[in-house]
């Protein structure tokens, strides 16, 4: 097989990955704003159950995650589709990672902004909303991006429950035709430019959404 | 009947009392200074009087009712009462339109075009409407401070309180955002306003409040206070001042 060749039939398998990193990225963006919602406008009953939460997710490793979820819920008589499955656990954990990067970028919005929106009168929630959230996102930028190639970078772990994204498929090509070596650097070459298309279309969503002199002090 | 009438107000901080029994009255119209000495209670009693702190004790009657009763519609009272702070805290993501807008279109449920008329009409007030697009980053103090008295007149309140509007800026913008206040003070725009500027006070006091250690130390007109005052700590404060 020539190495265009190669590539042409992992590309199937191209889509099965970003679909997966898609929606697992989508649920962690999702639950961490779940989380940092309830944390700001939950007492601190929901806070410190949240602490727990956040803490047991970052502890399990994805792998288990996922097979807790794929092949133990199922014995509870809950089945769960494969995608579903990656969902609630990449999904999951990266969200509770995120987490805790939107609570250390809300801890950098001004606390005087948050006063003057009390204080003109606006609800906890709408200060949230409207002043909190759109600053938090903005400085949660790096930290986003970084969550969002590692999703990525254990996306992989959905061939385990028979998703057929890039590593399967690359899996199958190598037992057929044993030129290993060509596959997965065929492999690397998507994953990386994969890699590249995320930085792109941040950068391009970053410029849209730019503000002139916002944190940069 | 006054438009504020502060009644014994008493605010604690665990053991430590702040405001000890103010009592005052800012009719509609008018407009007071507050001053005294650093840690004296001058912000806490603005923060008390709109409910951004809660008191320990006393009464504020808002236009006849009773705001420190438990039933008191606390956010229907803040959109009643202007707040400038000292450091302007001018939302930094929206631009200088959108901050004077949002409470307009968020909280009076204005439409937009309705809101954006306002909003320029008070920004020309304060001579902003040419920086409608900027953000509050690329503003200078004095610029700012502008949009955020725009972005409280904008509502409409019956009161504006400022506290400090002048003291993060430098002599020059000081002057420019005491022009503008004076204007307002000339147009009977009701204002009670925390100072250490006297340049301030002097241009838009119909009276000034000294506060000291938490209790109305003395309320008179400018001149009377300002000048060799038989009460020696009034005297001492200003004296060092001027
Ligand atoms: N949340 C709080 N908890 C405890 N003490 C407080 C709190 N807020 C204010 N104080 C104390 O209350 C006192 C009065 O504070 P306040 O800020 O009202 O003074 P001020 O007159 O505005 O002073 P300045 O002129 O420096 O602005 C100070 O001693 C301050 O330390
Ligand atoms: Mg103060």
């Amino acid at each position: 097989m020539s190495f265009a060749q190669i590539l042409q039939s992992l590309v199937a398998g191209l889509g099965y990955t970003v679909l997966v990193t898609l929606l697992c990225a989508a649920t962690a963006l999702v639950v961490a704003l779940a989380i940092i919602a309830a944390r700001r406008l939950g007492g601190k009953a929901a806070g410190n159950a949240l602490d727990a939460l956040v803490y047991v997710l970052r502890g399990i490793p994805v792998l288990v995650l996922l097979f807790m979820v794929f092949f133990g819920l199922p014995a509870l008589g809950l089945d769960i589709p494969p995608l579903a499955a990656m969902m609630l656990s990449l999904g999951a954990v990266s969200g509770a990672y995120l987490s805790e990067i939107f609570r250390g970028s809300l801890q950098a919005v001004s606390q005087a902004e948050i006063l003057a929106a009390q204080a003109s009168g606006f609800t906890p929630f709408q200060s949230f909303r409207l002043i909190e959230l759109p600053q938090m996102i903005r400085l949660s930028v790096p930290g986003m991006v970084n969550e969002l190639t590692s999703v990525m970078k254990y996306s992989p772990f959905a061939y385990t429950v028979g998703i057929p994204e890039i590593t399967k498929q690359a899996m199958a090509l190598t037992s057929t035709t044993m030129q290993s070596l060509q596959i997965y650097t065929a492999v690397g070459l998507l994953y990386f430019g994969l890699y590249r298309a995320i930085l792109l279309a941040v950068a391009y969503v970053e410029r849209h959404f730019a503000i002139p002199g916002f944190a940069e002090e | 009947m006054a438009l504020l009438e502060v009644r014994n107000l008493v605010k604690t901080f665990g053991t430590k009392t702040v405001l000890d029994g103010v009592t005052f009255d800012l009719e509609e119209g008018q407009t007071k200074v507050i001053m005294g000495p650093s840690g004296c209670g001058k912000s806490t009693l603005l923060r008390c009087l709109n409910r951004l702190e809660e008191p320990t004790s006393g009464s504020v009657r808002f236009d006849g009712k009773e705001m420190t009763a438990p039933t008191a519609d606390v956010r229907a009272l803040r959109q009643l009462i202007g707040f400038v702070f000292q450091n302007f805290a001018l939302y930094r993501h929206l631009t200088v339109l959108d901050n004077v807008t949002l409470a307009l279109r968020q909280l009076k449920k204005m439409p937009a075009a309705l809101a954006e008329e306002r909003a320029l009409h008070e920004l020309a007030r304060m001579d902003m409407a040419e920086k409608r697009d900027a953000y509050p980053a690329s503003l200078s103090g004095g610029q700012s401070q502008r949009v955020a008295i725009a972005r409280a007149l904008a509502m409409e309140p019956r009161v504006l309180f400022f506290d400090e509007p002048t003291s993060a800026l430098d002599p020059v913008m000081a002057r420019e955002v005491v022009t503008l206040i004076n204007r307002l003070y000339l147009e009977n725009v009701t204002i009670l306003c925390v100072t250490h500027d006297l340049y301030l006070a002097q241009y838009i006091s119909d009276s000034i409040i000294f506060l000291d250690q938490g209790k109305v130390r003395a309320e008179d007109k400018a001149e009377n206070l300002l000048s060799g005052h038989a009460d020696p700590v009034i005297a001492s404060f200003f004296g060092r001042k001027s």
